[in-house]
């Protein structure tokens, strides 16, 4: 066991390390000249150099890549352009703020999208409730994020005015860490929230269909039958056995969820590090885009790494090697 | 054993019917039914729409005063309306019918292809071709797609090349990965050891035993391709960051969005939303009886 957490650990870094060069290549090598990047402009000549010294941006290709790569590993991304400070203090709270509509948000879509794939599954094969139950899956597995994000925001803060529609409190609502327990931040997250529940129910609803559907033909379900239980608790016994590919796929799903959440960020104008990513993409403050960049994909390497670690913890059939 | 089924067994399957045989499969299945009917419909006006369309995309209409016709609610003369720059919608929505045909049709040629080769030769030949593949697509299933869609289309400029470019850099990996499982589990079946034994070559077994019996995993493959790549090049250009030379669906809702006319003008959100929904579901639902069929477990019984 812990051979293979330290096998899976420095596979991750591993990982990590690639993320870094395929970066560098990104940044450095595909751009004309990194340096209008990287470096702002309307800098005195001396000034220039310095920083180029100091980024490693003169040398050979490869001098370049081992400076890069010592800076990474300091954690020096340097100063974003556009906040005028290191970009660090600009990525680090907005992290919370992605993951206070991440998490609740996939675990909503989990459960919902449980409890209904299981009605589904559980339905006579043919029937209709089987039937609009995955048609109306796939239909709105197909539509896209930011579809349901102007739908909500159009319908529930412009038209019925029920929920704010913009960023995460009212102008001089509380600041700093208090601000998360004030109602008037709950209120800001309801809709971003539902956003992210609704990308995630059909897709769940699905996977947990498709387990309940497998597992509803299997000898141990007959057996519980033949014992007299009543048809709910049979169906629940299904149902928890379904549950396994559903808890493993969370992990990987919350990465993609960080990922792909950029699009929700912005249409609610929620301060999240994918939004930041897009606003310093089309400012051109690169330092942060690369930042905020390398942010995410080392969250979706630790979401697989604990994916792969908790899969074991709950299947034991799963032998470490 | 007759003479005769030896031979097949041993000659195969022709490409061209097993795709034959799983296209017929998606008949059987009313819901891809609905799908491709929804597909050939907006094949159809992808192909037709420019024709169909009254004005230029971006041309600029203006009133009879000489004022610029600017978020004109539907009318006779601009049956979906304008938009703040005073664009018809209709002509913009019909146009944007071409751009997500040729971002779906150029991932899905793309994309399976790249995926076909690689996952067919590394789940065949195993060995150090495999090793290479696995670490590659490891290191390339922990790249988030959207930031990265997102940076590289920045860093290269966004065109529609280059959009099309980053969407198969990004999908071919996973492709690849489920079409070498499927490899694997083909490779060690019964009838494959009997054709090599019978002397049959390795482009033989590939072309007329492994690839005909995983057509449909290579399909369903394909149209997840063509959604995913719809709804990647959406999002870049409802980030803003779509090719601003083509009129797209995600690049009408970006323009509808960040001028803030979301609720005002639906007749300029409504259409390219509902289009993306339609397509994309289409896709979903021919794509879910691949889904059916190629897991066993859940076939009618």
């Amino acid at each position: 066991m812990r051979a293979y957490i330290l096998r899976r650990l420095a596979q991750s870094v591993l990982v990590v390390w690639a993320v870094t060069t395929i970066m560098f290549f990104m940044f450095r090598v595909m751009p004309a000249d990194p340096t209008a990047i990287l470096l702002e402009r309307g800098l005195s000549d001396e000034a220039r150099l310095a920083l180029m010294e100091e980024w490693g941006l003169t040398g050979s290709l490869w001098d370049q890549y081992v400076a890069y790569l010592g800076n990474i590993a300091q954690g020096d991304f340097g100063n974003s352009f556009f906040y005028r400070k290191p970009v660090w203090d600009v990525l680090f709270p907005l992290i919370v703020n992605t993951l206070w509509i991440a998490i609740p948000g996939l675990l909503m879509g989990a459960a919902l999208g449980a409890a209904i794939g299981t009605a589904v599954g559980w339905a006579p094969r043919g029937g209709k409730l089987e039937r609009s139950g995955i048609f109306l899956a796939t239909v709105i597995r197909g539509v896209p994020n930011f579809v349901i994000g102007i739908a909500l925001l159009t319908v529930f803060s412009s038209t019925l005015g029920w929920f704010p529609g913009f960023g995460m409190g009212d102008p001089g609502a509380t600041t700093g860490f208090a601000r998360y327990f004030t109602l008037d931040f709950l209120h800001h997250l309801a809709l971003p929230l539902i956003a992210v529940t609704i990308y995630f129910l059909p897709e769940n609803l699905l996977l947990m269909r498709s387990g309940v559907v497998e597992n509803r033909t299997e000898d141990y379900i007959e057996l519980v039958r033949a014992k007299g239980v009543p048809q709910r608790r049979v169906a629940w016994h299904a149902a928890r056995n379904s549950m396994l590919p559903l808890i493993t796929w969370l992990f990987p799903a919350l990465a993609e969820t960080i990922a792909g959440i950029v699009v929700i960020e912005i249409v609610f104008s929620w301060p999240g590090v994918g939004r930041e990513l897009v606003l310093a993409v089309t400012r051109q403050d690169y330092p942060l885009a690369q930042a905020a960049f390398f942010l995410l994909a080392v969250m979706i390497v630790l979401a697989n790494l604990a994916a792969d670690l908790a899969y074991g913890k709950l299947d034991p059939r799963v032998v470490y090697k | 054993m007759t003479q005769a089924t030896d031979d097949t067994a041993i000659r195969g399957r022709g490409l061209f019917s097993a795709m034959r045989d799983s296209v017929r499969l998606l008949m059987t299945d009313s819901f891809a039914v609905i799908g491709l009917l929804i597909l050939g419909l907006f094949v159809l006006l992808a192909l037709i729409g420019p024709w169909l369309a009254p004005y230029e995309p971006f041309k600029a209409m203006m009133t009879e005063t000489g004022r610029l016709n600017r978020l004109a609610p539907p009318s006779a003369e601009h049956l979906l309306g304008t938009t703040a720059f005073g664009n018809d919608v209709l002509s913009q929505f019909l146009y944007g019918f071409r751009i997500a045909l040729i971002v779906g049709l150029v991932a899905a040629v793309a994309v399976g292809f790249i995926s076909t080769v690689f996952g067919v030769l590394s789940g065949y030949f195993g060995g150090y071709v495999d090793d290479v593949l696995m670490r590659l697509t490891d290191i390339a299933l922990s790249i988030p797609t959207l930031p990265f869609a997102i940076v590289a289309v920045a860093l290269l400029g966004p065109s529609i090349e280059n959009i099309i470019l980053v969407i198969t850099i990004l999908f071919w990996r996973n492709g690849a990965r489920i079409i070498r499982s499927a490899v694997l589990t083909e490779r060690e079946r019964i009838y494959v050891k009997w054709a090599r034994a019978a002397g049959a070559s390795h482009a033989h077994i590939i072309l007329r035993h492994i690839l005909p019996n995983i057509v449909r995993i290579v399909f369903l493959w394909v149209t997840m391709s063509v959604a995913f790549a719809i709804l990647t090049e959406a999002s870049l250009s409802f980030l803003g960051l779509g090719d601003p030379t083509v009129v797209s669906w995600g690049q009408m809702l970006n323009i509808a969005f960040s001028s803030g006319n979301l609720r005002t003008a639906w007749w300029w959100v409504v259409p390219p939303s509902l289009a993306l929904v339609l397509l994309v579901s289409s896709l979903y639902l021919i794509g879910r009886a691949y889904e059916e069929q190629t897991n066993p477990r859940l076939r009618r019984r």
